[in-house]
């Protein structure tokens, strides 16, 4: 089954998945979006949760934001019931968007909500992502109140990955951890200067797994302008690394993409996974 | 060390022992004087308050709270064996816990240390009175703070105060040294800019200066 569990009373329940970064702008929305979207292109069942409450943009991405009529803030204030709030996704029926409401703020959601949320969903879907605001405040600790797994996604720069440090030290302390991350928007021609910090230095410093890795790539922004996820794209590099993110999210053992036309960060990424290139 | 005032450092954090008979008046104004004098190490942390047999009511207990937080300590519970004292400590919004109305003060041994197996990340601050080693990486961003000794079984990136209560013998080693910034007793030191060097080493004080050397030359 794919990333399916039992509960303790044996009925089927998903698994609820927080994507979280710290710092802003590195790609926790686009990497929601994309995730969402490719394992509901296995088969799966999957709602996206725009957590960033006050600035949404989930449904943005998602090219859904003319369908919005109720959004989480009007589920939990039980002016909607939940199926109401769920936006089916223009392509994949099994593709659902929980929106964020835009005229409030971090305030109108506690965590015991946030938490009585993700029940509900993970009685109905196989995968609950919830896309995190920025920041370790409220907002955040709402984001991942409910969550059974945490993915980290930083950029290969200084200040994201000190922020993604201190992301991992608070979900080990709320004991929401082990997370695991993606590194997103590598470029490998500066990585192989030695003006970008490669994979394997920001791999020494948070010393957690690694889910995968995302390369900088331009179909991304034609993507998300057009409110399309990149998977859909096949000549889209960063959707097929997003796809085979969804793939070991399912449990499926795929080796970390290959960037071209760069030899030497190859040979270091496949090092990484004790493997050799033949 | 005042005798009114005891600090000791333990697993759980510091604890910070008031004498229950002095004057009130004249405890704040120590306390005071205490926590002025060794503002680097209590600015930032949090503290468990015995008050021991006092009985105190819930404004006294506010005036010390305003005096502590003004130094940058904040409380986080207040012990006391007496119930009036728990009852104002619960009005003012913190925990409390029972103690035992005869417990004799705990001498403080200079040479205690604290023993921690993790990674210390950003924005976490590990604080205690004596010695400590930790077992991990001190990533950017992450703080020691010890009254005595540090030793770091790992990589040293972020800073380290040793000698925090004033104490300028105290070292600081690492497998690999290579913080932010370093801090012995009352002086601060900066890495240089290039530091490639890939090797046990350990800071100490010389001569009013911070001076980090292999780990090879070291004597003691």
């Amino acid at each position: 089954m794919d990333g399916k569990r039992l509960s303790v009373s044996g009925v089927i329940m998903g698994r609820v998945i927080t994507v979280t970064s710290g710092k802003g702008g590195v790609g926790k929305t686009t990497t929601t979006a994309n995730l969402g979207t490719a394992l509901a292109m296995r088969g799966a069942r999957v709602a996206v949760v725009d957590a960033d409450i006050g600035l949404r943009n989930l449904d943005v991405v998602m090219g859904l934001e003319n369908r919005i009529v109720y959004d989480l803030v009007d589920v939990v204030e039980g002016r909607a019931r939940l199926r109401q709030a769920l936006i089916k996704d223009k392509r994949l029926p099994e593709l659902c968007l929980l929106p964020a409401a835009q005229t409030r703020d971090k305030d109108a959601v506690n965590a015991q909500q946030m938490i009585d949320l993700t029940q509900q969903l993970r009685a109905e879907f196989d995968y609950v992502l919830i896309d995190s605001p920025a920041g370790i405040e409220a907002g955040f600790r709402n984001a991942i109140a409910g969550a059974d797994e945490v993915i980290i996604v930083t950029t290969p720069e200084v200040s994201a990955v000190r922020d993604a440090d201190r992301i991992v030290g608070l979900i080990e302390a709320a004991e929401k951890g082990p997370a695991s991350l993606i590194i997103n928007r590598i470029k490998p021609r500066l990585v192989s200067r030695g003006e970008m910090l490669s994979v394997e230095d920001v791999l020494e410093l948070l010393a957690i797994s690694l889910l995968g890795i995302v390369p900088e790539d331009e179909t991304i922004v034609i993507a998300t302008n057009r409110g399309e996820a990149a998977v859909y794209d096949p000549n889209s590099l960063a959707g097929r690394a997003y796809i085979n993110i969804a793939q070991r999210l399912a449990g499926e053992d795929v080796p970390v993409m290959a960037i071209p036309d760069q030899q030497g960060v190859l040979d270091r990424l496949l090092s990484l996974f004790g493997r050799r290139r033949t | 060390m005042s005798d009114l005032i005891n600090i000791k450092g333990s697993r759980d954090g510091l604890r910070l022992r008031l004498d229950a008979n002095a004057a009130w008046s004249e405890l704040l104004s120590r306390l005071d004087h205490h926590l002025g004098e060794r503002r680097s190490f209590f600015h930032g942390a949090s503290v468990v308050i015995d008050l021991g047999d006092r009985e105190v009511s819930s404004a006294q207990l506010a005036e010390m709270l305003a005096l502590i937080r003004q130094h940058g300590v904040q409380a986080t519970a207040i012990d006391s064996s007496e119930r009036a004292t728990r009852m104002a400590a619960r009005a003012v919004g913190l925990a409390t816990r029972p103690v035992a109305r005869y417990s004799e003060p705990t001498p403080m041994p200079d040479a205690e240390a604290l023993l921690v197996m993790r990674t210390l990340r950003s924005g976490q601050v590990l604080r205690h009175t004596g010695h400590i080693t930790l077992i991990g990486d001190v990533n950017p961003g992450a703080e020691i703070i010890a009254g005595g000794s540090v030793v770091v079984w790992g990589r040293l990136r972020g800073l380290v105060h040793a000698g925090a209560l004033g104490d300028s013998s105290a070292i600081i080693c690492a497998l690999e040294l290579r913080p932010t910034q370093l801090r012995i007793a009352d002086l601060i030191a900066r890495p240089p800019d290039q530091h490639p060097i890939n090797r046990p080493e350990f800071a100490r004080v010389v001569a009013g200066e911070i001076i980090v050397d292999g780990w090879e030359t070291f004597k003691r």
